[in-house]
């Protein structure tokens, strides 16, 4: 077959490329001493390998930048170790490397399905890429580490990764020849993490392998792996969840990582509920006083677009339609129109909160009246006490402090005028 | 992807919340004679603020678990609060849901505790019933802030 006398002569030429390339390190060694063995085990290592990125033809058309960074490390290894000479895999972070890289997989073997023209492209780019993938085989590391989003692969993602995935992936496939065996001894003596590592990067390795959709069926020999892609999914949610948080919540913008952002979620959501607490109190204090001032504030801020002749705008903020009540008598307002609006809508509701299923505690079912009193807005000292007691007690977040003071000096200013 | 429309009907929630909450302040107004009493002035507070969650989570409905697990919370306590003061008031029974999974943090479980609902919830769900719960507790303060403005002039 042409295709494999291809592939033969560019193993030969990589080959020797990086035999020049490194010299006597352990790559040239593992290079000399495979390179007849591997064309015997071509087949095996190729069925084996072709399991697993045969995963890959059946990839939908999604680029992942932790796919297209983890394959090409994986295919620039299946290169160097075993003679390959499927260099097409490298092309992944240029171009879309799920069209290349199973064709130039299976190529190699016993052709499976090999489109030939995303072939004949892949071997167009494989003189070009030769020279980089071999040259910029460090810088292309640093390149992916660019590219890689997914911190949890590309962290792990290293030189001295690509051996023991390699070596993960032909275990996965349950291809155990000498060169898996020697290749694993080799990378594991040859300045490798400790076991836990490998054997993390294998699971990573596995993961990179699958791609992330959830609708991709089951593989063979992958069939241990569903629980990792199920993992993957999870940890993706909670990630996408956290993000999501981080927007909410103000101010963590600059927090990385789990725990720093649930300490702050949980800062957040403490203070909100202080504050609600703290304003239950205010209201508790203010409470006796209200009176009518209910049913216009009712009327007027829940019903904006209501036109009852009020001179409000719209709901553009919730500070200037205070501000604008004291601007007009509240007699004024509860003779024109706020007291239909105010008494109908209240009796209304009055009427849908009494039919509701009585589940409130029994203080709440006080039967009260809709009367008109004048308005009277003064601070009792009291009231101050109340409040000052409340404002000091507890943390004093900057949440609280900031909408007491503002409310503060809104009503201070409200007062001047 | 943006978690579940939380920000799509915070203006009905608001008037919701709102209207539930003012109506639930007039059930609660007392009679003239008005004591300024700390103690009574708190106990109506706490009044205040079940009122608040409760039509807060009125406003929500049964679409969030969170919700659903508050209004139930409250019905449970107001159930047990009238049991409780016919029987004898040493029967207090605590029950105590341990949910412990490998691996999780201390900040999980505080949140749990503070999230209505989330002791029975996996991670997943948590953050989400946490985001919709913080939007709905800043609309509430954003209410109650107005209102004690308002009223407190």
């Amino acid at each position: 077959m042409t295709v494999l006398e291809r592939q033969r002569a560019r193993a030969k030429w990589q080959q020797q490329e990086q035999q020049s390339y490194f010299g006597g390190s352990e790559f040239g060694g593992l290079f000399l001493e495979p390179s007849q063995a591997v064309q015997g085990n071509f087949q095996g290592l190729v069925g084996g390998v072709d399991s697993v990125l045969g995963e890959v033809a059946a990839v939908l058309v999604k680029p992942d930048l932790s796919l297209e960074s983890g394959l090409p490390e994986f295919g620039r290894f299946e290169l160097s170790n075993m003679g390959f000479g499927s260099d097409a895999l490298i092309n992944g972070s240029t171009t879309g490397f799920h069209i290349n890289s199973p064709t130039s997989m299976t190529s190699g073997c016993p052709p499976t399905v090999a489109a030939v023209a995303p072939e004949e492209r892949g071997k167009v780019s494989v003189p070009a890429e030769k020279k980089s993938s071999v040259a910029g085989r460090e810088s292309f590391k640093k390149r992916k580490a660019d590219k890689v989003q997914n911190t949890k692969v590309g962290a792990e993602e290293d030189t001295k990764d690509k051996k023991s995935k390699v070596s993960a992936e032909e275990g996965e496939s349950k291809i155990t020849t000498e060169q898996t065996s020697t290749k694993n001894n080799s990378s594991a003596t040859n300045n490798r993490e400790t076991s836990a590592d490998t054997s993390k990067e294998n699971s990573k390795a596995s993961e990179v392998q699958k791609p992330d959709y959830i609708h991709v069926r089951a593989r063979r020999g992958q069939a241990t792996d569903s629980h990792s892609l199920a993992e993957r999914v999870r940890r993706e949610k909670i990630s996408e969840r956290m993000k999501y948080l981080q927007d909410l919540v103000p101010g963590c913008n600059k927090i990385t990582g789990k725990a720093g952002m649930l300490d702050e979620i949980i800062n957040y959501v403490q203070s909100l509920q202080r504050q609600v607490e703290f304003l239950s109190m205010k209201l508790a204090a203010v409470n006796p006083r209200l009176d009518f001032n209910i049913e216009d504030f009712f009327s007027k801020e829940l019903f904006p677009a209501c036109s009852t002749g009020f001179p409000t705008t719209g709901m553009s903020s919730e500070m200037t339609n205070p501000a604008y009540l004291q601007f007009n008598p509240v007699q004024q307002l509860v003779s024109c129109c706020g007291l239909e609006m105010g008494m109908n809508t209240p009796d209304m509701a009055f009427r849908r909160t009494m039919s509701a299923p009585l589940s409130l505690p029994e203080t709440y079912l006080d039967t009260s009246y809709i009367t008109q009193l004048q308005p009277s807005s003064t601070w009792d000292a009291d009231l101050q006490n109340l409040l000052n007691l409340e404002f000091h007690q507890g943390r004093s977040t900057s949440y609280a402090s900031q909408q007491l003071t503002g409310s503060i000096e809104a009503s201070n200013l409200k007062m001047e005028i | 992807m943006t978690p579940k429309g939380v920000t799509l009907k915070s203006n009905s929630r608001k008037m919701k919340f709102a209207r539930r909450f003012i109506c639930t302040l007039l059930q609660m107004r007392k009679p003239r004679p008005v004591s300024l009493s700390i103690e009574e002035v708190r106990a109506r507070g706490q009044r205040i603020k079940i009122a608040a969650y409760w039509s807060m989570a009125h406003a929500v409905g049964s679409r969030r678990a969170w919700s659903r697990a508050l209004l139930f919370k409250l019905r449970n306590r107001a159930r047990y609060q009238t049991i409780m003061r016919r029987r004898s008031p040493g029967l207090k029974t605590k029950r105590v849901i341990k949910n412990d999974t490998p691996g999780e943090l201390s900040q999980t479980k505080k949140l749990r505790q503070l999230v209505p609902g989330g002791k029975t919830m996996d991670m997943c769900n948590l953050l989400e019933e946490t985001a919709h719960y913080i939007t709905c507790l800043a609309t509430q303060v954003k209410v109650m802030q107005t209102l004690a403005d308002n009223f407190s002039k």
